[in-house]
């Protein structure tokens, strides 16, 4: 141990990394249990799953807590029996399985809480302990191929079943060499890239590195051999490889029977080193501290770039200076954008444990269900995913436990008895992601909702998604242990339009299925804004929250009466606002604000200024502003002291003068004048 | 026990804040102004690549606020979690003041600046006014706003 070694550190670390093998072993497990329904055999999640348990035995014991040491050896020898068995698990072993990672999950979550690890469950152990006998048991044979023994011996038996399996099933496999070169790494083709466009096309058994004579073609003595089941032609593959047709050879199935008895090594480390490196966990609030110190950075430059105009004006030739600058400029912004995203985390990793609530629910309800994931390579921002990640387990709840019907309704309906629920996103143009959460039950009862909330029958489905996201609303009598009642829309609505300014829209058929799209930036901390002028001061808002900018002629602005009081509880500096003001958008009375009253900002005079157009609960109305700056990406601060939060300022951002710039949140400046006219205010 | 505090000027008055509570001292020039917040909120500036509130010492002790000047500093100081500048005319000295020679303020005193001022202090010629950074800088609660 080094000199600094502090244990807290250590079990902080213990902790982040036991989660996430935890949550990967959920996630094989259910895999597992999908494959053993369909009478499958399962060798590549149930090595994985020896993996995950094996690893966390060890953390477990550097830290010393025994408990876990010990329902985690128990767990890992069942697996390791079962990968011998070629991936098959012994009846009832998914659940007993799953019974173990809830210990250690148990045990962890102490240990993070500081209280005391519980011992493990001498049942627990001793039903593992029998489960082993049972696999042990059934270690089966398995047929040959066509691989070379030299290559065969590489193969663990779980892989060998599973390239069996494949070929049995009418896929084609495949050896594909892939030699790196220097011309290839710096075309960016190297063995990671290939590796992941290869299992885009095509399932990969195993990737055995091997060194081979120098040549031409491969002039580092490297070559990587890519074991494949594919179903498509092999030239789509040939172009993922980066190989050409002659680097390929089909493997066949051969009719000799071999024993299956190759053992796990307990260290795979060519597999480690080739899918698992390259990765290193970071506490987001280092990547928040390396971008502070970037702006500052920014701010330097800036000045930098000041001090050489200022030079340029007296007569200096700063010709190679100015492009030292400029070029240092465009290094800045590359740098930023890095850390930018540093900070994305995918949206297939946010959604992982999506499947095992899903199997929880469904087991609470007695309604079979299945999940089907498809999130593409889309990716977040963490702080962004952090947040958006409770309206997702809200909807998926929602979903299992209103949407879907029982069993014997689906059946009568005509559909199948398994209800799906779908989770799906696709990344938008606007840096916004589209992300939907579908059943295919019963649909929302349009009248029984508007009963419960004792309102009319909405006629359109944003009607509908209005009464359901009331507080306090539920649409099942009883309470249920898994939905409770009346947490549910309305949480999802604040999460996602509140919060994130994101977007929450549903369409439901009867009979068929509800689905709810969730809108959201990919990111909060970095977005694109505009800037402008408003009262001689300059403000940026974000882009995802303007619908239009246009002239605003003032003589073409209509004035209403206005009978209102002047709002109370505000500082003396804010004005009556005009906000009888409108103008005529494509046949439509558009409310205008002059953003200077709501500021306190001095009047304006201009005769023709800028009016940016923002939406509140789907009406557009208008801010008079200026004029307009400019578009570019910002940093958002968000403002965190109490003497400074206020409502419409969502955080600030430094525009590289040094100084901060305050980012605007139009539509809830909108909301808080809104909200201040009708009735008594909260 | 000798205790370093800063030495600082606001209007006609020199009050003294515990150095260990001053992260640093900047020049200040003008801040961005947060619409919406407390008169005495001086606005943010940017330090060091970090956004911190200021608080007007003069608007806070009833005072109008001035333009600033080439002397006008902002004591950046510790709360807490919380990091918050003060503004005030200049500040030059630090001085070193045990804390048996500083005084209860004279109760209408303590009274009038609402506790802002926690005790007082004669060194030489001038009448030093300690400041209670825990009165001046409220605890961090939501502002009503948006009504």
């Amino acid at each position: 141990m080094t000199p600094g070694f502090e244990a807290a550190d250590f079990i902080a670390g213990f902790i982040a990394e036991a989660e996430e093998h935890l949550t990967a072993a959920n996630a094989n497990l259910l895999a597992v249990e999908a494959a053993a329904a369909k009478g499958q055999a399962t060798p590549r999640p149930v090595r994985e799953l020896f993996r995950s348990l094996h690893t966390l035995k060890g953390l477990a014991a550097m830290v010393g807590v025994d408990p876990i040491v010990e329902v985690a050896h128990a767990m890992e020898t069942v697996l390791r029996d079962a990968d011998r068995a070629a991936g098959t698990l012994p009846a009832g072993s998914v659940e007993l399985l799953l019974k173990g990672v809830r210990a250690i999950e148990r045990g962890v979550r102490a240990l993070a809480g500081k209280r005391p690890v519980p011992g493990a469950s001498p049942a627990l152990i001793s039903a593992l302990g029998d489960l082993r006998q049972i696999a042990g048991e059934r270690a089966g044979t398995t047929a040959g191929t066509s691989l070379p023994p030299e290559l065969a011996a590489k193969l663990s038996a779980a892989e060998r079943q599973q390239l069996v399996q494949g070929l049995e099933s009418g896929r084609l496999a495949w050896r594909i060499l892939f030699l790196p070169t220097p011309e290839r790494a710096a075309a960016g083709v190297n063995i990671t890239t290939v590796r992941e466009r290869v299992s885009a096309l095509a399932e990969i058994v195993k990737v055995v590195p091997q060194s081979v004579a120098v040549s031409e073609r491969a002039p580092g003595g490297l070559a990587f051999e890519l074991l494949v089941l594919a179903a498509g032609p092999k030239e789509a593959l040939a172009e993922a490889a980066s190989a050409p047709p002659e680097d390929f050879s089909p493997v066949v199935l051969e009719a000799s029977v071999a024993r299956a008895g190759a053992v796990i090594p307990d260290d795979d480390l060519t597999e480690d080193q080739l899918g698992r490196s390259g990765f290193v966990r970071v506490e987001i609030k280092r990547l928040d501290d390396a971008l502070d110190k970037l702006s500052a950075l920014v701010v330097t430059q800036f000045r930098l770039g000041r001090a050489v105009s200022s030079l340029r004006q007296a007569g200096a030739d700063v010709r190679e200076l100015g492009q030292v600058v400029s070029e240092n400029g465009r290094q800045l912004r590359d740098l930023r954008a890095a850390i930018m995203r540093a900070r994305m985390v995918s949206v297939a990793e946010l959604l992982e444990r999506v499947p095992l609530i899903v199997r929880g629910l469904s087991r609470a309800t007695a309604k079979p269900a299945r999940v089907e994931i498809s999130t593409g390579h889309a990716e977040l921002d963490k702080a962004v995913a952090e947040r958006i990640f409770p309206a997702i387990v809200h909807l998926v709840r929602n979903a299992v436990d209103h949407g879907l019907e029982a069993p014997e309704g689906r059946r009568a309906a005509g559909k199948p008895e398994v209800g799906l629920v779908s989770v799906a996103c696709h990344e938008r143009s606007d840096n916004q992601l589209e992300l939907t959460v579908s059943d295919d039950g019963r649909g929302i009862d349009a009248e029984a909702v508007a009963r419960r909330a004792g309102a009319a029958l909405p006629a359109t489905p944003e009607g509908l998604l209005e009464l359901l996201a009331r507080p306090g609303l539920s649409t099942r009598a009883e309470v249920t242990e898994t939905s409770g009642r009346g947490v549910g829309m309305d949480v999802v609505k604040r999460i996602a339009v509140d919060e994130l300014r994101g977007e929450l829209s549903m369409v439901t058929a009867s009979g068929q299925g509800t689905s709810f799209r969730l809108r959201i930036p990919l990111s909060i901390t970095i977005i694109e804004a505009f800037s402008f002028v408003c009262g001689g001061e300059t403000f940026v808002v974000p882009v995802s929250t303007v619908e239009e900018i246009r002239e605003l002629d003032l003589g073409k602005v209509v004035r209403g009466p206005d009978r209102r009081k002047r709002p109370r509880g505000q500082p003396d500096r804010r004005r009556a606002q005009r906000a009888a003001d409108m103008i005529g958008r494509r046949g439509q009375a558009v409310p205008v604000l002059q953003l200077e009253d709501l500021l306190g900002l001095p009047a304006a005079t201009a005769a023709v200024r800028k009016a940016i157009v923002v939406r509140r609960g789907g009406e557009p109305f208008a801010f008079a502003v200026d004029r307009m700056l400019g578009q570019q990406e910002i940093v958002v601060r968000p403002l965190e002291d109490a003497l400074v939060k206020v409502t419409g300022v969502a955080g600030t951002t430094d525009l590289g003068d040094g100084r901060p710039t305050l980012v605007l949140d139009l539509a809830a400046l909108g909301d808080a004048l809104f909200a201040a006219e009708g009735g008594p205010s909260s | 026990m000798n205790e370093l505090h800063v030495l600082c000027r606001v209007a006609e008055s020199n009050y003294v804040v515990a150095a260990a509570d001053v992260l640093q001292m900047e020049s200040f020039s003008g801040a961005t102004r947060v619409p919406g917040a407390a008169t005495e909120v001086a606005g943010l500036v940017q330090i060091r690549g970090r956004v911190v509130p200021v608080l007007d010492l003069r608007v806070l002790f009833g005072l109008p606020p001035i333009t600033p000047t080439l002397d006008s500093r902002v004591l950046v100081t510790r709360r807490g979690e919380r990091t918050v500048g003060l503004l005030v005319d200049s500040a030059r000295e630090v001085l070193k003041i045990s804390e048996s020679d500083f005084q209860p303020p004279p109760s209408v005193v303590a009274q009038q600046t609402d506790g802002m001022v926690k005790g007082v202090a004669q060194v030489g010629e001038r009448l030093l006014m300690l400041v209670d950074l825990t009165k001046v800088i409220p605890e961090a609660q939501e502002q009503s706003h948006g009504q």
